[in-house]
């Protein structure tokens, strides 16, 4: 195709959407909704695997063995904690080094401690494990806990376990509304497209009958649909990050437990705009276009 | 120019349109289809328009068998052949040179090149001061020559005219009548389409007549036939 034709055909269809401007207006704005609910639903999902990471690189369990054991005991279950599949770290801490961990995270003040030195120490030899999937710690704890000699073993609550089922729920809803909303969006570009294309049937039908190819009649239908597809992809671009933005900004003064978690997890923006941008421009012109080719079949068979 | 090898068409629901029709229109020839409305000239029109498929037989136009082209070959058949609607088919929002120059453009020809041929062929037409007027602002027959002049842009080997007289005084079709007649001179096959007797005796051409989707006469080879029906 010429360079010429292309420009006379998009120039067509930016005038179709001029001449059509209510139906443009109204399809890029449920387009924009549809986009604006899709991509709260994908930062929501981004910021959940991003603490999930954070909550894996948190998982850290204390095993205790029993006080009075003896050094066959504690060997023996050395070795059966060391065989438990599933674990990504195994470190054994001595009464002392315990001591020294707790001086040294106490900085200034560590001196304190010093009277717990020798038979005074009150910290307990244990064991950190840190696990390799953070979800497979329901599983691994009662295998923990039934290795013979072990006291107790201590893990975060039960806030993982939580948060494995609130993401996959998440996951699920997210692909469920990128679906469902992408079939309503695909629904709406193609009955504007549909209108426009009713408008100009008769043009269609000339075209056909002075031997325009299929491709060349299709162009300016195309360059609609992408059009409004893009509008829509930027506008609510803009929208949704900055509302995200504002979400970070004041996040800062959130309060509570989950407050503060809030606060320290959210991806800062400059790590999701250029992904929710891309995913808009290119969801809203892949929408456009998919709407242009369901809409304007059946004026080609001609 | 144009071959109908033993043609059928049925369209689904059963209805046959054509039924086994054979003829020969030649290069140069100026020809009239005649027939009733339903008799099948539409269904015969978009089978050389390859709007439609024959069931079965063979259609030939340019030595190309449309039974067998591809969807992607149809447009550039199209652009061989040029066809002047009854209802002209102009676009309203259009002057009559943007309808015509519009037929090129589509069509993927250079500006420059539609700047120079459109102008020739609305003086071909007879039509050279009215390009800039709107389809609304011209007479039917003025509507008419504009179409022919669309018809005519992509400088075709056969011009289809369907029901030229349908919409325009019975003074205009004549007049619409000898342009075609001056196509043809320089060459090119010109089929008219109609159900006027009148119009396609008027004339001494060759008339086939098509009824309940059959040839029922063909003046060039059933001279006999034209002729028993004038004694009578």
């Amino acid at each position: 195709m010429k360079w010429s034709s292309f420009r006379y055909l998009a120039k067509q269809g930016l005038h179709n959407m001029v001449r059509n401007r209510l139906m443009t207006f109204a399809s890029v704005g449920v387009l924009t909704v549809c986009l604006i609910i899709t991509g709260v639903a994908g930062l929501f999902t981004a910021n959940m695997n991003s603490l999930m990471d954070y909550l894996g690189s948190q998982n850290l369990l204390v095993v205790y063995p029993q006080e009075d054991l003896d050094e066959a005991g504690l060997a023996q279950l050395d070795s059966e904690l060391r065989s438990i599949s599933g674990l990504l770290e195994v470190t054994y801490v001595s009464k002392d080094e315990a001591l020294e961990m707790m001086r040294e995270s106490m900085g200034d003040q560590g001196e304190l401690f010093d009277v717990f030195e020798g038979e005074e120490n009150p910290f307990l030899a244990n064991y950190r494990v840190v696990l390799q999937d953070v979800s497979q710690m329901g599983e691994i704890i009662p295998q923990l806990e039934a290795i013979s000699g072990v006291d107790e073993v201590t893990y975060p609550a039960q806030l993982p376990e939580m948060f494995v089922s609130l993401h996959k729920a998440v996951t699920i809803i997210s692909v469920g509304l990128v679906v469902v909303l992408g079939f309503v969006s695909v629904v709406v570009i193609s009955n504007t497209i549909r209108l426009t294309v009713f408008a100009r049937r008769k043009e269609i039908n000339i075209m056909k009958y002075v031997g325009a190819t299929n491709g060349f009649i299709r162009l300016p239908f195309f360059v609609e649909g992408i059009v409004v597809g893009l509008i829509a992809g930027v506008l609510s671009a803009a929208l949704v990050l900055g509302g995200y933005q504002l979400l970070v900004i004041y996040s800062v003064d959130f309060t509570g437990f989950m407050g503060q978690m809030i606060a320290d997890i959210l991806l800062p923006l400059e790590q999701v705009w250029w992904a929710v941008l891309a995913a808009f421009l290119v969801f809203g012109s892949l929408i456009g276009s998919v709407g242009t080719a369901t809409s304007i079949r059946k004026y080609l068979k001609v | 120019m144009i071959v109908f090898d033993r043609v059928s068409k049925v369209y689904p629901g059963g209805n046959t349109a054509l039924k086994n029709v054979s003829l020969h229109i030649k290069k140069g020839e100026f020809v009239f289809v005649l027939g009733h409305s339903g008799a099948g000239k539409s269904t015969f029109l978009k089978l050389i328009l390859r709007e439609e498929k024959a069931t079965s037989g063979r259609v030939y136009v340019n030595g190309k068998d449309l039974t067998r082209m591809k969807e992607r070959e149809v447009p550039y058949l199209r652009r061989n052949m040029g066809v002047v609607f009854q209802d002209f088919r102009l676009i309203p929002s259009m002057t009559a040179y943007e309808n015509v120059a519009f037929a090129m453009r589509v069509t993927n020809i250079p500006e420059k090149k539609i700047a120079s041929r459109v102008p020739y062929v609305f003086s071909l037409v007879g039509l050279s001061e009215k390009m800039d007027k709107y389809p609304d602002e011209l007479s039917g027959g003025e509507q008419q020559r504009v179409a022919l002049a669309r018809a005519l842009v992509h400088s075709p080997q056969l011009i289809i005219a369907d029901e030229p007289t349908g919409n325009i005084d019975p003074e205009l079709s004549l007049e619409m009548m000898e342009l075609l007649s001056a196509i043809n001179s320089v060459g090119i096959t010109v089929v008219v389409v109609t159900h006027e007797h009148e119009l396609a005796r008027h004339f001494s051409k060759r008339v086939i007549t098509i009824d309940h989707g059959s040839v029922i006469g063909d003046s060039q080879t059933h001279r006999e036939e034209e002729v028993g029906e004038v004694i009578l």
